[in-house]
């Protein structure tokens, strides 16, 4: 289990100085007794839990990334955010409104953009699909169509404003729920993975349109669950990574890679001749060296892989072995653990029993 | 509230006309239903069944009006379990629940066309017989006839959302309904007088509302009964309609809260 990298940072859920858009104290979800293996994080007794004592607070302004692997409890959260899910226990407060209490008061304040495509009248035009959504969600009369155009616009689907909502494609379809989650203008918009299911180009327009809305409205909160975790590191200003229904880690994507013992390294790929592979030092993460393996490439080069500190101690002792033995370095690539990889990694050191929170952020 | 009520009733009209052939078909059908209780009035006669005497002897202003109620009673008592059953396999109903407006308020806008609908036939049916097959409703008194059809409506309003709540819950609940909607049409006289059935069976007519609801229209459009001559009938269905209606939104609202409890909102 991990712990806090810093004894004086407790897991918070109250950012000082600045105003908290999204509270979440506490929450945990448990479902009656389900017989099957299924969506759940945890089992007492034949109840499952989706979520245990949750607590996250998420500033104004800001965009939070859920991420952790299928059945982490991110879209069990999300939900419970968006009043779509009744909490066990704990409290979620959306714009200073529980969410329990008042649900109709809190969805005032939230946008949903979920991933499922079907979630939209088929067989009605993009506009008459968004003016029927912009009803229910009370936006007034007088404002609906200019925004229901300048979403249209903004999204690149003014040109298919009165085409059957049919007859668009994945990508289109996705904007268009993107277009009824910010309907409303929330102060929250809750994005549940924007992107599943989209090509590259899609995905990528699609990001960046999200990144082009947060710049013209800084004041909005945004928290995104998704499975990409590029997305949330070109997006998000923190993420949240959830496994077996606990937060186990948040801070910034570089904290997190910082702070997170190996997940800390950088990798090494050496071309070398004249070494032998006896004379090489062996892994000793005291000296800065976690891994190195050894092969021969096809024309007799000796391949060495490393896996060191990020402050260079461990490859220095690597070079040094080389040269002492009268060996010579042909190629040197070097790069940064990915997040997927520093992601891999802790949620595989958490499959044990996760116990607590781990703040990164200071 | 009345903009969301159009825009529930454009929505659904806009779908309908989308599919203009299944539209118009319907209609044709219930033409040739028209025909097809005219040709069995023909074969029982006028003096076939001396129970009709009540509502003026004629099978088929007898069988019209009861088929032509009874549609409107299933739309009420089907369109709302209905509805919520189309949102979930659709996928809508989540996008839907982020409404600010109260779940009940959405499922009654939600059957709107289906009612406007249902109505546009009660008045096709009767036109139709009037011009085709001789039906006389000169007599008719339309306070009468307007009341007992609201009633009629509310009462099984009630009914419905109470039956939607437990599509919530139970997600397929088409042959529990269809046994429900056969006992209430055997029961309740829809094409012949209650009257006909054995005592027990008779008793047991007389806790269902549509059994009022059929005699109170019968008397209302074809001998021009007031509202004071109908005043057991709108009575009951008075005391029906509010029970309905509570158990109704208080039910559906619990099912929701259910839902939300355990997940399974959008399960279906």
């Amino acid at each position: 289990m991990m712990t806090a990298q810093n004894g004086s940072h407790s897991p918070r859920t109250q950012p000082t100085g600045e105003a908290v858009s999204v509270l979440v104290e506490g929450v945990s979800k448990r479902y009656g007794k389900i017989k099957q293996a299924g969506q759940s994080t945890g089992s007492d007794g034949g109840r499952m839990w989706a979520l245990r004592d949750v607590s996250l607070s998420v500033r104004r302004g800001e965009m939070v990334g859920l991420l952790g692997p299928n059945g982490a409890g991110k879209t069990t959260l999300m939900k419970c955010i968006a009043t779509l899910l009744e909490a066990s226990a704990g409290r979620i407060l959306v714009e200073n409104v529980d969410v329990a209490r008042e649900p109709r008061q809190a969805r005032k304040h939230m946008g949903l953009v979920t991933c499922d495509e079907r979630s939209f009248y088929w067989r009605l035009s993009a506009r008459e699909n968004l003016r029927f959504f912009g009803a229910l969600y009370r936006v007034p009369r007088r404002d609906v169509d200019g925004r229901i155009e300048e979403l249209l616009a903004a999204l690149g689907l003014s040109g298919a404003a009165e085409r059957p909502y049919h007859s668009f494609s994945t990508g289109m379809r996705q904007k268009m729920a993107i277009a009824r989650g910010l309907l409303t203008d929330p102060r929250v918009v809750l994005y549940d993975e924007p992107t599943r299911s989209l090509d590259p180009v899609s995905t990528q327009r699609i990001r960046e349109w999200i990144r082009e809305s947060r710049a013209h409205h800084p004041e909005k909160t945004h928290i995104l669950a998704t499975n990409q975790l590029t997305e949330a590191e070109q997006l998000c200003d923190r993420v949240v990574i959830v496994n077996g229904g606990q937060i186990v880690v948040q801070g910034t994507v570089p904290e997190i890679r910082e702070r997170f013992g190996e997940a800390g390294q950088s990798l090494h790929r050496l071309v070398c001749e004249g070494v032998v592979e006896s004379e090489l030092p062996r892994a000793d993460p005291d000296a800065g060296v976690w891994e190195v393996s050894w092969e021969r490439s096809g024309d007799g080069a000796a391949v060495i892989q490393l896996v060191a500190d990020q402050r260079g101690e461990g490859l220095s002792l690597v070079l040094a072995s080389i040269l002492r033995q009268g060996g010579r370095v042909l190629r040197c690539e070097t790069r940064q653990a990915s997040f997927d990889e520093v992601f891999c990694r802790i949620i595989a050191k958490e499959q044990g029993a996760p116990e607590a929170a781990t703040e990164v952020a200071s | 509230m009345l903009r969301l009520a159009y825009s529930f009733f454009r929505r659904d009209a806009a779908i309908a006309f989308s599919y203009r052939f299944a539209f118009f078909a319907q209609f044709t059908g219930n033409i040739l239903l028209l025909g097809l209780l005219y040709y069995v009035g023909q074969m029982i006669g006028p003096q076939a069944l001396p129970s009709l005497d009540r509502y003026g002897g004629n099978f088929l202003a007898f069988a019209l009006v009861g088929v032509a109620l009874t549609d409107t009673v299933m739309v009420s008592l089907i369109s709302f379990g209905q509805q919520v059953r189309e949102a979930q396999t659709t996928g809508t109903l989540e996008a839907t629940l982020m409404s600010p407006v109260p779940l009940w308020v959405i499922l009654i806008f939600s059957s709107l066309w289906n009612y406007f609908l249902s109505a546009f036939r009660f008045v096709l049916y009767l036109v139709v017989g009037a011009l085709m097959y001789g039906l006389h409703l000169g007599q008719a008194h339309m306070g009468s006839v307007l009341i007992i059809f609201a009633l009629t409506v509310l009462c099984f309003m009630g009914a419905g959302m109470a039956w939607a709540a437990i599509v919530l819950v139970i997600k397929r609940g088409e042959a529990l309904m269809t046994l429900i909607v056969t006992a209430v049409l055997v029961l309740s006289g829809v094409i012949f007088p209650p009257s006909v059935l054995p005592g027990w069976l008779r008793s047991l007519g007389a806790l269902i509302p549509l059994t009022d609801a059929l005699d109170g229209m019968r008397i209302a459009l074809l001998q021009g009964a007031s509202p004071a001559e109908l005043a057991g009938p709108i009575g009951r269905l008075t005391v029906f309609s509010i029970v309905f209606l509570l158990l109704g939104v208080i039910g559906f609202d619990q099912a929701v809260r259910i839902g939300r409890r355990n997940g399974s909102l959008t399960q279906y």
